[in-house]
């Protein structure tokens, strides 16, 4: 154990602090940014639109589909906004009103009432939904994806094309040994990066939300959501770690592999049910609290194969990815024995 | 006689022409690329595609043999069995994920490790300027790329000019033109992308993976400021969508309604070219580097 901690010791200095994991650090804080300056649009927007005047959302509903903009103008009053354009031959026009909580469009094309977007000024609701999307869309299918990618796979084929290898061979430790203290390293700076990087995103979710939404959310699922997310992106980190570490020692080209199991991920919700649950993916969604919605802007046909599978048992779900991760490493510590360095081939 | 008492000489030999010069790299490239086993399986993986679209081609044209279009038809099948801009949009689309994937296998190897190896000084000491070796590289990856996207496109578009009437093509001929020009867009893009992913990390493996992270993460970027920000132009930041909006236009297709125009998407791609090529630039430097 205590060689495992001073290697991992030595490698989580360069896993921290090298160059290349200033871009792991920008992927997995990229959406905490957002949120935050979200946060900051959110409070903007509400002082903006304290003091402006309020049309009954009753009013608004009551003008039907093809009213001309005129008589609009006159039953609804002056709007906020009133902007006109041309596009595609058609004369447009958008007239925004307010209700006290929503925001209310009147998109016209020459001149009739087309339709009707209306946009709450903040809905926590709506906002924990994104955040769900975001996370199982984003931060785990790429975010950690690639983060994972970056880190583990510098493990080993980094040595190799550094021609250090060697050095990290010839100290007095078994090659498992090593095998495990690199794999510790990588495993709790990428967990630390993308755990950290989930709690940061979760908390500027919570930053901005109106103190009656906030106090009902922390007493009921704020803390159970919270964790969840924390543990499933540090159990992505656990699973694709040790695939890319794998395939770092296995190949010479490791790019083919993350790109046969990103390709794999990305179809993964099309597959059927039995291969949808051979990918690590699965698992993790499985570990995340909220489903997210489904893109409207997908295509119908799309949207007919689109079959995601049943989610596993939490439990189930982490006892199998540890399984699967315990499984790899083991591979991969075979081979390390074996492992002949000739850095005449890279 | 001694050799050390050889004097130099300069080689009074016959000379490359300048204009011609670059394609020198490519020559040795090309049959090096061909002889990895995984481009030839993409190769050949993106032959099925075309070959899909040729069958469609030659079904849409032979309508009238089948049993429900024989007198008349169904106009709802007619439609979804013509050959206008959205079959060459989808057809275009397809095409150009393995585009991505072949650059991402083939373009790191192109750059990285001359700038590894200390080797730029060596190409830099033979009549080559910069752009030359730049436009050699690109050479490289325009064949390679060309395999998988003009020439199946082309193939289409003059089979369906072959087997259509001279009205089709007389109505249609700016389909052919604009997915030439989309495609040579599409090309310059994606090369350049490998490329400077290629010169800027300078471990080969390393470069693949941040081409591959380039499009799928952009592409993810975008759609989450999209969504956590509630606007559009956050698509503009996903080089697929750009490019996707620009051949729409070329097409004549109507692209989606709130998301950005073509000519903000090719303003866009504009300043994301320079941006790469300012990069490559930079990196691209002949120097050693001893640290």
């Amino acid at each position: 154990m205590n060689q495992i901690w001073i290697i991992a010791k030595l490698e989580m200095r360069r896993a921290f602090f090298s160059r290349r994991a200033l871009w792991v650090y920008l992927l997995a804080l990229f959406p905490a940014v957002l949120f935050f300056g979200h946060g900051i649009s959110v409070q903007y927007r509400r002082s903006e639109y304290a003091g402006k005047p309020v049309t009954p959302a009753a009013v608004l509903d009551r003008i039907p589909v093809g009213t001309p903009d005129t008589e609009v103008l006159a039953t609804a009053g002056q709007p906020i906004t009133d902007r006109k354009w041309r596009r595609r031959d058609l004369d447009r026009r958008s007239l925004q009103y307010f209700d006290g909580s929503n925001r209310i469009w009147l998109e016209f094309e020459n001149g009739a009432l087309k339709s009707r977007n209306r946009r709450t000024l903040n809905s926590f609701d709506e906002d924990s939904k994104v955040y769900a999307g975001v996370f199982q869309f984003f931060y785990l299918r790429l975010a950690v994806f690639f983060g994972c990618l970056g880190i583990f796979i510098n493990l080993f084929r980094g040595e190799m094309i550094d021609k250090s290898l060697h050095y990290w061979f010839l100290a007095p430790v078994r090659r498992e040994i090593l095998l495990l203290g690199k794999y510790c390293a990588g495993l709790i700076a990428s967990a630390v990066i993308f755990g950290g990087g989930a709690l940061l995103s979760f908390s500027a979710l919570l930053s901005y939300q109106s103190s009656a939404d906030l106090q009902g959310y922390l007493q009921t699922d704020a803390f159970y959501h919270g964790t969840w997310y924390i543990l499933s992106a540090m159990l992505g980190c656990v699973g694709y770690g040790s695939v890319f570490l794998a395939a770092g020692l296995l190949l010479r080209n490791p790019i083919i592999p993350a790109l046969v199991m990103l390709l794999w991920e990305s179809i993964n919700g099309f597959l059927p049910e039995l291969l949808q649950k051979l990918s690590v993916l699965h698992y993790l969604q499985s570990i995340c609290p909220v489903a997210p919605p489904l893109d409207p802007n997908v295509p119908p046909l799309m949207r007919m194969i689109l079959a995601p599978a049943a989610p596993t048992s939490a439990w189930a779900a982490i006892l199998g990815l540890l399984a699967v991760t315990a499984l790899v490493l083991y591979a991969a510590s075979r081979t390390v024995r074996r492992l002949e360095i000739n850095y005449g081939t890279e | 006689m001694a050799v050390f008492k050889r004097g130099y000489e300069r080689y009074n030999g016959p000379l490359t022409g300048s204009a011609t010069r670059f394609l020198a790299v490519p020559r040795f490239v090309w049959p090096k690329l061909l002889g990895q086993r995984f481009v030839v399986i993409l190769l050949v993986l993106s032959l099925f595609w075309p070959l899909l679209c040729a069958g469609f081609v030659y079904v849409s044209n032979h309508a009238d043999l089948l049993p429900s279009l024989g007198s008349g038809g169904d106009d709802g099948i007619r439609k979804m069995l013509s050959i206008d801009g959205k079959f060459f949009a989808i057809f275009m689309n397809v095409q150009s994920t393995f585009a991505i994937l072949l650059a991402a296998i083939a373009g790191p190897g192109l750059i990285a490790p001359d700038l590894a190896n200390n080797a730029l000084p060596l190409y830099f000491a033979r009549p080559l300027s910069r752009w030359s070796y730049i436009g050699a590289r690109m050479m490289v990856l325009f064949g390679i790329l060309s395999l998988v996207t003009l020439v199946p496109g082309l193939f289409v578009f003059i089979m369906q000019a072959s087997l259509a009437s001279t009205a089709w093509l007389q109505a249609n001929w700016f389909l052919g033109q604009g997915m030439v020009l989309g495609f040579l867009l599409y090309i310059v893009m994606v090369s350049l992308i490998a490329l400077t992913c290629s010169a800027y990390v300078k471990w080969r493996v390393v470069a693949g993976a941040l081409v591959l992270a380039f499009f799928f993460v952009l592409a993810g970027a975008s759609q989450i400021i999209n969504q956590v920000l509630r606007v559009e132009w956050g698509s503009l930041l996903n080089p697929g969508y750009a490019i996707y909006a620009v051949w729409c236009a070329l097409l004549g297709v109507e692209a989606a309604e709130d998301a950005p125009g073509a000519w903000e998407s090719f303003t866009v791609l504009l300043l994301m070219l320079a941006a790469l090529l300012a990069v490559l630039l930079r990196k691209l430097r002949p120097v050693e580097v001893v640290s």
